[in-house]
């Protein structure tokens, strides 16, 4: 029988921190005050030129830390992921951390598997054919955190034209 | 919740061009936190040594000047290029990191690595006091085999932070210990999504290469990351391996070794290390 993978989208999701466990990993023991903040046209169209990277959203989740330093909720969108995503920036608007918040992973249609075959050299492993509910380790098809690179690039440009005083 | 539950710290960071995702268990939520924090620096250490898209890190510097005169390196890097050498020796070059130029060429690293000639594995001398020297112009891309490195890296922080079991997960490149056995799901080479069979992994690691995910199309023909190293031209076909090793940084080697060497060696080899391989083929 040709296996058929089935498996319902999401493909891999997963859950690393809440906004408030993020803000305690970045800025541990820290006071964190809202500062959300609008951008103008102008501000998007410095930060886009200085960042390479289009801003698609104007209204930017910031928090202002105790003491210094500012804390980012961004978002960015691959082609099959969409990730949430923490940065903590420096008082002087250098990258302290970021943490992955939110993963998600999708991957359209459905694969018929019978046009695959698996060999194996070595020992035979014990095949089970299910799958896991919840799929926590997926090895190949190495994903780019290039997304997350851009974004960080542009957050660091939004800093530059619309956080620092 | 149980108390089970409470005692996992998971986290994920982007890191080594991919996603680090590290877990630990077994001990408190505060020891966990600064075993994971210890991890993740011991990544940030590996990749500011080793990453060739950074111009400032000590790999850099080698390419840069290892072919005028000796370069005295760290122990990790030092170990690193032993590690690679010794497996490039044993599989007659089916691993070999001095495929740079080749990719740069490529389009696919950065082009300060690019170079006339092409030297090969036999051409990286390491000497005594943590030297390094080329004996003809070349260039070192650790990638085939770094990440694996800092993976173990990593389990290494998290087992001195006392953590009892957990797992470290660089894009694919694993590794996991602790007395729990993980089932672990390849990736289909074409549609990503995971195949039905699953790996079971205690206290091992696992490394993927396939070439369905990086290849593209440069000047009329297409590449990847993946370099025959026998006639130096892309492999290119719908084509998965992973290999299941006790550490990762020989899981991530072994991975080209079986892409590249002549089966039979591949598997004697595969035998030496006391590792096995997954291939999803077309």
């Amino acid at each position: 029988m040709p296996a058929l993978v089935c498996s319902a989208l999401p493909v891999h999701a997963v859950t690393y921190l809440t906004i408030e466990q993020a803000q305690a990993a970045i800025f541990p023991g820290r006071k964190l005050v809202s500062a959300d903040v609008s951008l103008s046209k102008e501000q998007r169209k410095a930060i886009e030129k200085a960042s390479d990277v289009r801003v698609r959203n104007l209204d930017l989740k910031v928090w202002k830390a105790e003491g210094g330093g500012w804390f980012i909720l961004d978002e960015v969108i691959g082609k099959h992921e969409f990730i949430t995503y923490a940065v903590g920036l420096t008082d002087d608007g250098a990258v302290k951390q970021i943490e992955v918040m939110d993963y998600r992973e999708t991957y359209g249609g459905q694969v018929r598997e019978e046009k695959w075959r698996a060999q194996f050299t070595g020992k035979k492993y014990g095949a089970k054919l299910k799958l896991d509910d919840d799929i926590q380790n997926i090895s190949g098809a190495t994903l780019s955190s290039r997304h997350i690179a851009d974004g960080v690039r542009r957050l660091l440009a939004t800093y530059e034209f619309a956080l620092k005083k | 919740m149980n108390s089970r539950s409470r005692s996992e710290v998971r986290r994920c960071r982007p890191l080594l061009g991919t996603f680090v995702e590290i877990t630990a268990s077994g001990i408190d939520e505060s020891g966990l936190t600064a075993a994971v924090d210890g991890a993740f620096a011991q990544i940030t250490r590996v990749q500011a040594l080793m990453s060739v898209h950074d111009e400032a890190s000590e790999i850099s510097r080698l390419n840069a000047s290892a072919g005028l005169r000796s370069v005295k390196v760290s122990e990790e890097t030092f170990a690193v290029l032993q590690h690679g050498l010794d497996i490039a020796r044993a599989s007659l070059g089916a691993f070999d990191f001095t495929v740079a130029p080749i990719l740069a060429g490529w389009g696919l690293l950065p082009s300060h690595l690019r170079r006339r000639a092409h030297g090969t594995w036999c051409d990286v001398v390491l000497e005594s006091g943590r030297r390094v020297r080329f004996a003809c112009p070349l260039a070192i891309d650790l990638g085939g085999i770094a990440k694996g490195f800092a993976v173990d890296a990593a389990v290494a922080s998290l087992r001195a932070g006392k953590a009892v079991s957990g797992s470290v997960n660089a894009g694919g490149d694993l590794r996991v210990f602790g007395p729990q056995a993980s089932r672990i799901h390849l990736r289909h080479p074409v549609s990503a999504q995971p195949v039905p069979n699953s790996i079971s992994l205690r206290n091992g690691a696992l490394a993927t290469s396939s070439s369905c995910f990086t290849r593209r199309q440069w000047r009329g023909q297409t590449v990847s990351h993946l370099v025959n190293t026998e006639n130096r031209r892309a492999i290119t076909e719908d084509l998965s391996v992973s290999v299941r090793a006790k550490e990762c940084w020989l899981a991530d080697a072994l991975t080209k070794v079986v892409l590249n060497a002549d089966p039979m060696l591949a598997t004697h080899l595969l035998e030496t290390y006391e590792a096995e391989a997954f291939i999803l083929a077309a």
